[in-house]
């Protein structure tokens, strides 16, 4: 999808020529017509015209000569083309493993027709990948897998073992957050407790992948005091039992 | 809706919020002083209405307990949930703590998926603020469709706005139709919710909540599924398929699942409207100061210092100006004994002066007392102390099934039993409540001590004093910690409630809300004695002074050479009669029918078996210094029957003020009767077998 302006859109090439002005500046603090021809490998007497052309949608500021300026409005779409190129790059690349060149390529092609949309969703999904603490796994599975080259293993084979090995490792690295000695910190892996107890801690945020952290212990030992999303709660040691959680190294 | 006149308008709202969000401050700012403090019927959970006018709108409040949920664990929840479900309820003020948004718009989702008409009031919002969270509130209005404020309740900020944002409520009703699960879930409460409708009874639950909680297996509402619905087997099946679904689909259960959708809205919620959030070092003082106040080594000993304080101010500061209420009181009694002539029997001047200003006043004397305690605790509240100190005493109140907020209103019963079952309001937890309230007046409290004062210096030597008086406190003490034990495994038994308990960052009180609390509580103690306390003593007063002896009378005494005419009232009195009728049971335990009338009025007040005593043995007015009264005494009994005596006081009959607020605090009589007859039998029972166990040891 084009940018446009109150003068109609900006071709493909604009946008290109946009985000090599915004990088020399943003690198070499400026912008000249020699340097945007030899960047984009074209003749400078071809930069010229696209450059009035910017200039005529109100996107640089450009005399002959001098060096060229970006208005705060071509400062804005050279930046989204940048975002949009970065995003695209990182998903061809990190996610679908494509090889470097035909990644910068493509993520180059794509980038000006790709809606906000999907790249919103696009971002998200990312988010999505970074904080689900499956993602890293996911995305590590994939790569090593048939699916990406043939010479390895079925992914299918792969995801099942992986889902062996983790139940096993989960059974194994699990404690009671009972256990936990002030100081330390522990992720929820199950909540045990049942009845009135289950809810009440559900309803307080204790959900499973939530961190808490054991701050210190009343003076009998019992209850324990937590810190959890930000605020602190206390619960009774037998109540600590009901909750399974997983030892996370502490700084 | 309630709409009946145009020009006045009445509408009903309900504040609804997570406990310590502001929001009984935020029901202060919007109410003022019109305000109605109450039990819900039978039950321990507080009520509290106002009201405020804005225009020609008519603004009934109802303060709803606080709660984090709108589960049915609790009777807070239930009762929240049961008010919000009410038909006449125009709009639900959700009120959260800006500085824990997560946590605390779970309810609001929750609201939302009952379908109320919510207004949101981000209360607290200086602190969040301060702390760096800034929010996008337009932003976040139009996400969900209905009016949200910034407030600071305690300081009164935004009352005004919310006020408004109220009225914009009631006009432009939402009833959350922006609230939607993840698309599994929605698409199988919808499906649900239409397959119920149809055959709901009317009036019921919206079909859509209705379908939430019962994926959720909510008890009262499955209950009331069986009563209500004939083909209610069907559904119960429909309901138990789609959860098997759901829990395949989530590979998780379907509580952890439907909670999750709750707060993967949340978050996406925040994650558009919060610009940017709480600075992870927004809350270091209020840690520091816990790592003093509730570090390991010295936490326990500055509560106890605290403790010291509170009592200190309440019972010595207290001292003066109950010294002005009695003898103002003493002041009054002359006055108004003074309209009859020197002398006069007139029945209506003994009523007025023995009876009901003996009564009343005898109670309101501990009003200094109780506005200083109750400023106390509710400092205590407010600032957060509270909960820290139920922390630290946890583990101890625990081994006798009670819960560390117990710790306080025992303490205070050491002082008045009043004051304590009052200042038992700070449990959320009814059965800890209950508990707690049941076993209060084992606290021996200040005015038995007048009894062992009079009695342990009349039998023992001096050197048994003092660890006599340990004794008798002690056997309170370990009586009190059995009898919780054994409530907690009959009457009240069944599963610990959750103690998982907030811990509020630290917050200064304002005075204004601390002053509003202490004036409810006070309040209601003046109340009660103008009302209950004043009946009951006009009760005993008849029961003292009728049927009046006749001018001469057969002298039943011999040993008592020279009988009064007052000692003589009182026996031919129906209080001395009852005497008479009870002295088999009080033989039992060594006394005789002089000791059950004195005990009769210890009713009234554990201190007036003093002055009664003095009475029945004809010596006119007795304090507990007399020595005349402790030779009598020495005459007529023996140490062992004397320690069965204190024993007896102890542990029964609490006194009518008691009796009267158990009723309160409890909302039922079947509480304050339990636990009236209850302690008089278990005291009678002890003091029956020290005596005789006694007698057979000394021989």
């Amino acid at each position: 999808m084009g940018h446009h302006t109150n003068d109609g859109p900006i071709t493909e090439s604009l946008e290109d020529y946009l985000e090599t002005i915004y990088e020399l500046i943003r690198d070499k603090q400026v912008a000249r017509v020699k340097d945007i021809a030899k960047i984009r490998g074209v003749r400078m007497a071809s930069v010229s015209p696209a450059m009035h052309r910017l200039r005529d949608l109100g996107l640089i500021v450009y005399n002959q000569r001098e060096f060229i300026q970006l208005t705060p409005k071509g400062e804005q779409v050279a930046r989204k083309v940048i975002a949009h190129h970065e995003i695209l790059r990182r998903f061809l690349r990190d996610f679908l493993h494509v090889d470097k060149k035909i990644a910068e390529r493509d993520a180059c092609q794509i980038e000006h027709h790709i809606s906000d949309q999907t790249i919103d969703r696009l971002v998200r999904f990312f988010e999505f990948m970074d904080t689900c603490p499956l993602g890293n796994q996911v995305q590590e599975m994939f790569k090593n897998c048939s699916e990406v080259n043939p010479e390895l293993p079925a992914c299918q084979e792969e995801c099942a073992r992986y889902d062996a090995q983790t139940r096993l490792e989960h059974e194994q690295e699990s404690s009671l957050l009972s256990e936990l000695e002030p100081g330390e910190k522990g992720k929820i892996l199950h909540i045990k407790a049942l009845g009135a107890l289950r809810q009440r801690l559900i309803d307080m945020g204790l959900l499973p992948q939530t961190l808490v952290e054991v701050e210190r212990v009343a003076p009998s030992g019992d209850p324990i005091w937590l810190k959890v999303r930000g605020f602190n709660i206390s619960l009774r040691k037998q109540e600590a039992n009901g909750i399974l959680v997983e030892r996370q190294a502490t700084a | 809706m309630a709409a009946e006149k145009a020009v006045d308008k009445k509408i009903k709202i309900a504040l609804a919020g997570n406990p310590n969000c502001g929001k009984t401050s935020l029901f202060n700012a919007l109410t003022g002083t019109h305000q109605r403090v109450g039990n819900y019927p039978g039950i321990t959970v507080e009520k509290k209405e106002g009201r405020y006018r804005d225009g020609e709108l008519e603004v009934e409040v109802i303060d709803l307990p606080g709660t984090y949920s709108l589960s049915s664990y609790s009777p807070e929840e239930r009762i929240a949930r049961r008010e919000l479900l009410r038909d006449d309820i125009d709009v639900v003020v959700v009120v959260a703590d800006s500085t824990n948004l997560e946590r605390n718009l779970y309810l609001l989702v929750q609201v939302m998926e009952l379908g109320a008409n919510p207004v949101l009031a981000l209360n607290m919002s200086d602190e969040a603020h301060g702390g760096g969270q800034r929010l996008d509130v337009d932003l976040m209005s139009m996400l969900l469709g209905f009016p949200i404020v910034e407030t600071v309740g305690h300081k009164g900020g935004g009352a005004k706005l919310l006020r408004e944002a109220i009225r914009r409520a009631h006009a432009a009703p939402t009833h959350g139709e922006r609230f939607s699960f993840g698309p599994q879930l929605e698409r199988t409460v919808m499906r649900l919710a239409e397959k119920l409708a149809p055959q709901l009874p009317q009036p019921s639950p919206p079909p859509r909540w209705l379908a939430v909680k019962l994926l959720e297996r909510d008890d009262e509402l499955s209950q009331w599924l069986r009563e209500k619905v004939s083909d209610n087997a069907a559904v119960f099946a429909e309901v138990e398929k789609e959860i098997e679904e759901l829990e395949k689909f989530s590979r998780t259960d379907i509580i952890l699942f439907i909670a999750d959708n709750r707060y993967s809205f949340i978050s996406g919620l925040l994650r558009e409207a919060r610009i940017s959030e709480m600075r992870a070092d927004s809350r270091a003082t209020s840690d520091f100061v816990d790592s003093i106040l509730c570090n390991r080594i010295v936490g326990l000993p500055i509560f106890f210092a605290a403790m010291y304080v509170l009592f200190w101010l309440t019972f010595t500061v207290g001292e003066w100006p109950m010294r002005w209420i009695e003898s103002f009181f003493g002041y009054l009694g002359e006055a108004i004994g003074g309209l009859w002539p020197v002398g006069s029997e007139s029945p209506l001047r003994s009523l007025l002066v023995d009876g009901v200003l003996a009564g009343v006043g005898g109670v309101l004397v501990f009003l200094p007392n109780i506005i200083l305690l109750f400023f106390g605790l509710a400092l205590m509240e407010d600032s957060g102390y509270m909960s820290r100190a139920a922390f630290l005493v946890d583990r101890f109140m625990h081994r006798f099934g009670l819960h560390g907020k117990s710790f306080v209103p025992m303490l205070t019963g050491f002082g008045c039993t009043v004051p304590g079952i009052m200042a038992t309001r700070t449990l959320e937890n009814e059965r800890d409540r209950l508990t707690t309230m049941l076993v209060l007046p084992l606290m021996s409290c200040g005015a038995r001590l007048p009894i062992y004062m009079l009695l342990i210096p009349a039998f023992f030597a001096s050197r048994w004093q003092a660890p006599m008086l340990f004794l008798i406190y002690m056997t309170g003490i370990m009586l009190a910690v059995l009898l919780a034990r054994l409530l907690r495994s009959t009457l009240l038994a069944g599963e610990d409630a959750p103690f998982v308990m907030e811990l509020p960052p630290y917050r200064l009180p304002t005075l204004r809300a601390v002053a509003i609390k202490m004036g409810q509580r006070s309040w209601s103690y003046v109340r009660k004695a103008g009302t209950i306390i004043l009946a009951i003593s006009i009760l005993m007063w008849v029961a003292t002074s009728f049927p009046r002896a006749p001018e001469r009378s057969i002298e039943r005494e011999p040993v008592l050479a020279h009988e009064d005419d007052v000692s003589r009232d009182l026996s031919y009195s129906l209080a001395g009669r009852m005497g008479k009728l009870l002295e088999p049971l009080t033989t039992m335990m060594g006394s005789d029918y002089r000791i059950a009338t004195a005990m009769l009025g210890a009713f009234a007040a554990k201190e007036v078996f003093v002055a009664q005593l003095g009475i029945v043995f004809s010596l006119g007015e007795a304090d507990e210094n007399s020595t005349t009264l402790r030779e009598t005494l020495r005459r007529h009994y023996t140490p062992l029957q004397a320690f069965a005596m204190m024993l007896f006081l102890l542990v029964a009959t609490p006194c009518m003020a008691t009796v009267a607020i158990m009723r309160k605090e409890s909302g039922s009589w079947k509480w304050a009767l339990l636990q009236f007859f209850g302690l008089t039998t278990i005291g009678w029972l002890l003091s029956v077998a020290v005596y005789q166990i006694g007698r057979l040891v000394i021989g």
